[in-house]
C-alpha cells in the first residue's frame, strides 16, 4: 500500500517535471536558435532549418558573422550610442523621479494633492500617442539627432513618480522628523536616509527603465537623422530590411544585442523577478 | 515641544525643498508629455503639416480630421486591426498565464529555475524577438514552424506574407515574449492568498476544482484585472513588430494605430490628422484605465 503511494507520487512528479521541461523548451528554443545560428554560415542555417539541428551547434562554427558585424556593420558604434542613451536616461529617470516622489510622499506643501492627481492623470497618456508633437518640440529645442534628444524626453515619467510616491508614503515619517531635529535638512534626509532605504524600488525602476530604453524603436526612429546617433534597434532594422539578408549576421547582431541584458538578468535575477511578481499586488 | 516659529520654519523648509526637488521631473513632464498632449488636441482640429509648405497656412478644420479617422479606410482598419490583435493576445495571456502560474506554484525542487526560464523571453527586446521569429516563421516548406506543423499534417503557411495570418504571427511573438512575465504577476497574486484559507477549505472537504473556482478566482480578482487591462493597453501600443517586419502589409492587414499615426504624421506630413488619431487613441486608453479603476475599487 505504502509502496504503491510512493510510485504514484513519483509518477506524478515525473509528469510535472516532464511538463516543466517541455514548456521551458517553448520559451528557450527560439533564444537558443538565435545564439547557435550566430556561429553558422548562412547556408548551414538554411539547411538546418527543417530539423532539430536548427537548435544545435552543427556544421562548421566560426566567429565570421561577429567579425562581419563589428567590421562592416559597425556594431560597437551603435552599441556605444545605445549604451550612452540608456545610461543617461535610466540614471536621470531613477533619481529625478525619486526626488519628486519623495516630496509628494513625505513632505507637506501647498497644492500637493493637485500635483498628485495631475501625475496620476498624466500616467495614463501613452507616450506613443503624443510622439509626433513631442518630436516637434524636440525639433524646436534643436535636440534632433543628439544624445540629449534621444535620452531626455522620456526621463520625467509619471508612472515612476507614482511608484516612488507610493513607496515613500508608506515610510515612517518619524525617520524624517528625528533627522530634522538632529539638524539634517530635508534634502539631506532624502540622500542620506531615504535613498539607502529604498533599494528595492530603485532596483525596480532601474530595471523597468533599462528595458524601456534599451529596446525603444519608435522614438529613435523619429529623432535620429543618420548613423551618428543610430541606436541598436534601429541598426538591427536597417540590417534586416537590407536588399540582401545575411541571416548569420542578423543572428550575430541580435545575440550581441541581447547579451548585456542577459548578463544583467542573470546577475540581478532575484530583483528582476521580485519587482515583476509584486507589480500586480501593488497595481 | 516644538515652538510655533520653528514649526513655521520647518514648513517653509519643506516648501523650499519640494520646489527644488520637484522641479526637474515636473518641468520634463510638462515639456515632453503635457505640452505635446495639449498640442495634439489643438492640432487635431487643424490641417497643420509637420513640415509647412510655402503659401499654405494652418487653418481650423473643425471635426474634419476626426471624421477622417473613421472614413479613411487604412486608418479605420488600423483601429480594427489593433482591436483584433488585442483580442488575440489578451485572452491567450490570461488563460495560459493563469494555468502556468497555478502549475509553477508548487513547492518542488528547481521550480524557481523554471519560473526564471519562462520569464527569460521578456529580456529579449521586441526588435530582436521580431527578427528571430520572422526566421522561425519562414514561409517556405523548410521553415522551422512549417516543418514542425507538417509533422501534424498541417500544410506550409506563408505567415507574415499572408494577410489572414500576418496579425496572428505578430501576436504569437508578443505572447511568447510576455507570457512568462504575466505568469509571474499572477503567481504573485496567488502567493498573496493566505494558506489558511485553503486549509480551512480542505477541512470543509472542498475538491481541487471547487478550491480554484471558489477561492483562487475571487481572491485573484484584482491581480487579474490588473493583468488584463495592463496587457490590453500594452497591446494597443503595437508598433515594433509592424515597423520591423511588415510596414503595415500585406494589404494593410497589420497596420496598427501607432504605426498609422507615425506614417500619417511623419511620412505623409499630416500632423493635424495624425494628432486626431492620437486623441482618439488616447480616449480609448483612458476608457480602459477608468474601467480598471472602477473594477479594482475597494468595496
Amino acid at each position: 500500500m505504502k509502496a504503491e503511494n510512493e510510485t504514484k507520487r513519483n509518477i506524478k512528479l515525473a509528469v510535472d517535471y516532464g511538463l516543466y521541461t517541455l514548456i521551458a523548451c517553448v520559451f528557450v528554443l527560439p533564444i537558443i536558435y538565435m545564439f547557435v545560428s550566430a556561429f553558422k554560415t548562412d547556408a548551414q542555417i538554411v539547411s538546418d532549418m527543417s530539423t532539430v539541428k536548427a537548435f544545435l551547434p552543427t556544421g562548421k562554427l566560426s566567429f565570421d558573422n561577429f567579425v562581419a558585424i563589428v567590421d562592416q556593420v559597425k556594431f560597437f558604434r551603435f552599441f556605444k550610442n545605445s549604451a550612452l542613451v540608456t545610461l543617461l536616461n535610466v540614471s536621470l529617470a531613477t533619481i529625478l523621479n525619486a526626488m519628486a516622489g519623495y516630496c509628494l510622499g513625505m513632505l507637506d506643501f501647498k497644492s500637493k494633492k493637485t500635483i498628485i492627481s495631475l501625475i496620476i492623470a498624466l500616467s495614463i497618456v501613452p507616450s506613443e500617442a503624443v510622439v509626433l508633437n513631442k518630436f516637434m518640440i524636440v525639433n524646436k529645442l534643436g535636440m534632433i539627432n543628439s544624445l540629449l534628444g534621444l535620452a531626455i524626453p522620456s526621463v520625467g515619467y509619471p508612472m515612476f513618480i507614482f511608484l516612488y510616491y507610493n513607496h515613500f508614503k508608506g515610510m515612517p515619517k518619524e525617520l524624517v522628523e528625528a533627522a530634522i531635529v538632529d539638524g539634517e535638512t530635508y534634502g539631506g534626509v532624502f540622500w542620506k536616509i531615504m535613498l539607502p532605504l529604498s533599494k528595492p524600488v530603485l532596483a525596480t525602476v532601474t530595471i523597468m527603465g533599462f528595458i524601456r530604453s534599451w529596446g525603444d524603436l519608435l522614438w529613435p526612429t523619429l529623432v535620429t537623422r543618420d548613423e551618428t546617433w543610430r541606436t541598436l534597434p534601429l541598426a538591427l532594422r536597417a540590417l534586416s530590411t537590407d536588399v540582401y539578408i545575411y541571416w548569420g549576421q542578423i543572428f550575430a547582431f541580435s545575440s550581441l544585442m541581447t547579451l548585456p541584458v542577459l548578463i544583467l538578468f542573470l546577475v540581478f535575477q532575484k530583483q528582476f523577478i521580485a519587482s515583476v511578481t509584486s507589480s500586480g499586488i501593488k497595481g | 515641544m516644538k515652538s510655533k516659529s520653528s514649526n513655521k520654519g520647518l514648513a517653509a523648509a519643506q516648501r523650499r525643498t519640494s520646489l527644488i526637488y520637484m522641479a526637474p521631473a515636473c518641468i520634463l513632464i510638462t515639456v515632453f508629455i503635457l505640452l505635446p498632449f495639449i498640442l495634439s488636441v489643438y492640432y487635431s482640429f487643424t490641417n497643420k503639416m509637420l513640415v509647412p509648405k510655402a503659401g499654405k497656412s494652418t487653418e481650423f478644420v473643425g471635426f474634419a480630421n476626426y471624421i477622417k479617422v473613421f472614413t479613411n479606410s487604412a486608418t479605420a482598419k488600423s483601429f480594427v486591426n489593433t482591436g483584433i490583435y488585442a483580442l488575440m493576445v489578451v485572452p491567450a495571456i490570461i488563460i495560459l498565464g493563469t494555468l502556468l502560474a497555478v502549475f509553477v506554484n508548487k513547492p518542488l525542487k528547481g521550480v524557481k529555475t523554471f519560473r526564471a526560464i519562462y520569464f527569460s523571453p521578456q529580456i529579449v527586446t521586441m526588435t530582436v524577438v521580431a527578427v528571430v521569429w520572422s526566421f522561425i516563421l519562414s514561409p517556405n516548406d523548410t521553415g522551422i514552424m512549417n516543418s514542425l506543423l507538417s509533422k501534424f499534417g498541417i500544410p506550409a503557411q506563408s505567415w507574415l506574407q499572408d494577410s489572414r495570418l500576418a496579425l496572428f504571427s505578430i501576436a504569437i511573438m508578443y505572447i511568447w515574449q510576455t507570457l512568462g512575465m504575466e505568469m509571474l504577476i499572477i503567481l504573485g497574486g496567488l502567493q498573496y492568498i493566505p494558506l489558511e484559507v485553503y486549509e480551512a477549505a480542505d477541512l470543509d472537504g472542498c475538491s481541487g476544482v471547487q478550491r480554484f473556482v471558489r477561492i483562487t478566482v475571487p481572491l485573484l480578482k484584482n491581480t487579474m484585472v490588473y493583468v488584463m487591462l495592463s496587457v490590453t493597453i500594452n497591446t494597443l501600443k503595437l508598433f515594433t513588430q509592424v515597423y520591423m517586419l511588415t510596414n503595415g502589409g500585406p494589404k494593410n492587414a497589420t497596420t496598427s494605430v501607432i504605426y498609422q499615426l507615425y506614417k500619417v504624421g511623419f511620412m505623409n506630413n499630416q500632423q493635424g490628422f495624425s494628432s486626431a488619431i492620437a486623441v482618439v487613441f488616447f480616449v480609448i486608453v483612458l476608457g480602459i484605465s477608468l474601467l480598471q479603476n472602477y473594477l479594482m475599487r475597494d468595496k
